[in-house]
């Protein structure tokens, strides 16, 4: 497989996958995996472990991991083009498109509906990944401390990012050992 | 300058966030909206929209943004600045893989700042909340588009295409 064929299949990927995180799993392992047999099943499963453990969007960093074990450093660049290739492209236009017809009021109008419906996307985010991360009342009380942080105190995200992370080692990293 | 400041908020915040493109939002609010006033809120919310329906990475977002602040280059630059990050941590881990996965330092923070997260992401949604949500109207198409997106196996995509139409015919 030439770097090529790496950036066209990761061009396929990026272009055909709506939003969902596992939806776009299925079709990374129907490409690489099962039709191309360019990686391993084991590989690929530790390549999503990786993507979902390293800071980043976790679909990008899981094709990065795939593309370094691939093609080594060219690898890890060509599927990260191909991945968001589409998807800037489409922004971009859009981003022209919107500040344009701003004012426009039909515009406005669909911005409305929209800004409603991303509130609710961002409630069921929220509600899944709460499903599976908050579990006891340690847990519990790391997501509401930042939110009463960020939510009252105005406090900067970046450095709640730290000071739960400092706090996860004290609290965790003991009983690690 | 702008163009700079913007890159580097985009590394560093790339370079700190576990868990995928929502968990950054909170950062990118907080930096774009209320510190540098790049952004409206509002602009904030249909950036996120855009995101969510153009395929591939809810990151690419940030080109919308980057357009809306600096024009085609501020587009690409903000690409480049949110990947870099990724590819230089992404490829070092992929070497090191079995010591970073055993690593009892980015296991316990981890632990920490997976939670963290969540609580700072609702404070987000509340804050966006107040600028989307405004009559009864706005407020049933959100409840109606948690519902379906948290309980249903429907593409988020759909739901934020069918608010625009909704919004188009009698918002």
């Amino acid at each position: 497989m030439s770097l090529k064929d790496i950036f066209l299949v990761f061009l396929k990927i990026g272009s055909f996958s709506f939003g969902g995180v596992y939806s776009m799993l299925t079709f990374f392992e129907r490409e690489l995996v099962d039709k191309r047999k360019w990686i391993t099943h084991e590989e690929f499963i530790e390549s999503v472990a990786l993507g979902q453990m390293t800071p980043g969007p976790p679909i990008v960093n899981t094709g990065i991991c795939i593309g370094y074990k691939l093609k080594k450093i060219k690898g890890a660049l060509v599927t990260t083009v191909g991945q968001a290739f589409t998807g800037t492209v489409l922004a971009i236009l859009l981003a022209i498109f919107y500040t344009k017809s701003k004012n426009n009021p039909l515009l406005v109008s669909i911005m409305k509906g929209v800004g409603a419906a991303v509130v609710g996307l961002l409630l069921s985010i929220i509600y899944k990944m709460a499903g599976k991360t908050i579990k006891d009342y340690k847990t519990a009380l790391f997501a509401l401390s930042a939110f009463f942080a960020l939510a009252v105190f105005k406090l900067n995200p970046i450095g709640l990012i730290l000071a739960a992370g400092i706090l996860g080692l004290i609290v965790y990293g003991r009983r690690a050992k | 300058m702008i163009l700079l400041k913007f890159c580097w908020i985009l590394i560093i915040i790339n370079a700190m966030t576990i868990g995928g493109g929502f968990v950054m939002l909170p950062m990118l609010q907080r930096e774009f909206v209320e510190k540098y006033h790049w952004l409206t809120n509002q602009e904030f919310v249909d950036a996120i929209a855009m995101g969510q329906i153009t395929p591939g990475p809810l990151t690419v977002m940030n080109a919308f943004i980057g357009y809306k602040i600096y024009g085609l280059t501020g587009a690409i630059m903000a690409m480049i600045s949110t990947y870099l990050p990724c590819i230089i941590i992404v490829t070092l881990v992929a070497k090191y893989y079995y010591d970073y996965k055993e690593s009892i330092i980015v296991n316990s923070s981890f632990k920490g700042i997976k939670p963290a997260v969540i609580g700072l992401l609702a404070a987000v949604a509340i804050s966006l909340g107040k600028t989307s949500l405004v009559d009864p109207y706005t407020f049933g198409i959100a409840i109606i588009s948690f519902a379906v997106i948290a309980f249903t196996k429907i593409d988020p995509t759909f739901i934020i295409i069918g608010a625009g139409i909704i919004g188009a015919l009698f918002l």
